[in-house]
């Protein structure tokens, strides 16, 4: 009887692994803001999320800090004409791959600021996934001229 | 045979004179492009509202190379990310002090005011000069620079703007030269840039 009862969580985690379909993985990470001005309301967070896993997973919401509002938003050019607009449905992140929000793609939205955000700060977000759940993300903010996450030593 | 052979021959010579015209042409018309397209299209005198709120006129950027993009306060990623890069490109090249100038006019006149642009120009740590106006000089200076935008609510009671996001690149006589798209390796974009401050 006790054979049975230490057994049996390993031969679920043995099923499990053998599954096809296991729970998506996500790693975030490089997760970066540009700092604002006193007056400018918006700006945009970026990340990288890697699925390690054998599902897709998706990002379907992002929440700030209130009064502060975030959404997934991507830009497109289009014969030079900039245009930004909502992701609806929410941006997929199938297994195996890594999607990156960067400058001139997807990224958050963060509007309706009440303060700055200096460089050097954290912004605290949740990102929302559907089968993952909720993921807290803390979003160093960079100098507006920062192309990219900080890298070690800076 | 032997005539056909002829014949091939003397479209082949044919074929090269062609080719000696046009591309004789096309190197002596390179010289002269930018000043029949300044001619036809992109640029002229304008006054806006400056950063101070003081009537800016373009006769300011006389003698001066510049690069003008168009864009909103309220953009989070393309109008920061194009000026962060203007401001990277202009540290590259370095030659002398301030080589070519950096305006950002505003699409969105009615969020912002000079005090909006003007905050917004000092995000920078580098000279941007930061222009706004009436809608009416708005809608005019776009019209000159050959720019489109459209607000497009957002469905929460705000609204983002569409707009062109390519750099216009004037030289110091004011003539338009070329654009600059965030498409481009810096390397190409830096080689336009030296085109207006040659």
């Amino acid at each position: 009887m006790k054979f049975a009862v230490k057994a049996f969580p390993l031969a679920v985690l043995a099923l499990a692994s053998c599954s096809p379909d296991g729970p998506p993985e996500l790693r975030l990470s490089d997760a970066w803001a540009r700092e604002t001005v006193s007056g400018q309301t918006a700006t945009a967070a970026y990340l990288t999320i890697e699925n390690r896993g054998e599902s897709a997973d998706r990002l379907v919401a992002v929440t700030a800090p209130a009064p502060a509002r975030a959404s997934l938003h991507m830009t497109r050019r289009d014969q030079g004409i900039a245009r930004m607009r909502p992701i609806e449905g929410g941006l997929e992140i199938p297994p195996g791959e890594t999607v990156t929000l960067e400058p001139g793609g997807a990224h958050i939205m963060v509007q309706g600021l009440a303060e700055p955000l200096r460089s050097g700060e954290t912004l605290r977000l949740t990102l929302r996934f559907t089968r993952t759940g909720e993921r807290a993300l803390a979003v160093p903010v960079q100098t507006a001229g920062a192309t990219g996450p900080a890298r070690n030593g800076h | 045979m032997r005539q056909i052979r002829i014949a091939l021959w003397v479209v082949v010579a044919i074929a090269l004179v062609g080719l000696a015209i046009l591309m004789t042409r096309a190197l002596a018309d390179r010289s002269t492009i930018s000043e029949r397209i300044g001619a036809a299209t992109f640029g002229g005198p304008f006054t806006l509202t400056g950063a101070d709120g003081q009537p800016f006129s373009s006769s300011k950027l006389a003698g001066k190379p510049h690069a003008v993009f168009f864009g909103f306060t309220h953009c989070p990623d393309v109008c920061p990310t194009t000026l962060a890069r203007l401001v990277r490109l202009r540290e590259q090249l370095g030659e002398d002090e301030q080589p070519f100038e950096i305006l950002f006019i505003s699409v969105d006149p009615e969020r912002d005011g000079p005090a909006e642009v003007r905050k917004y120009s000092e995000l920078f740590d580098s000279p941007v000069i930061g222009l706004t106006g009436s809608p009416a000089q708005i809608d005019q200076v776009k019209r000159q620079f050959g720019i489109y935008s459209q607000k497009v609510p957002d469905g929460s009671g705000g609204y983002s703007v569409d707009h062109t996001a390519s750099v216009l690149l004037f030289d110091g006589q004011g003539d338009f030269v070329a654009t600059l798209s965030p498409e481009e390796q810096d390397r190409v974009a830096l080689d336009k840039l030296r085109r207006i401050t040659a």
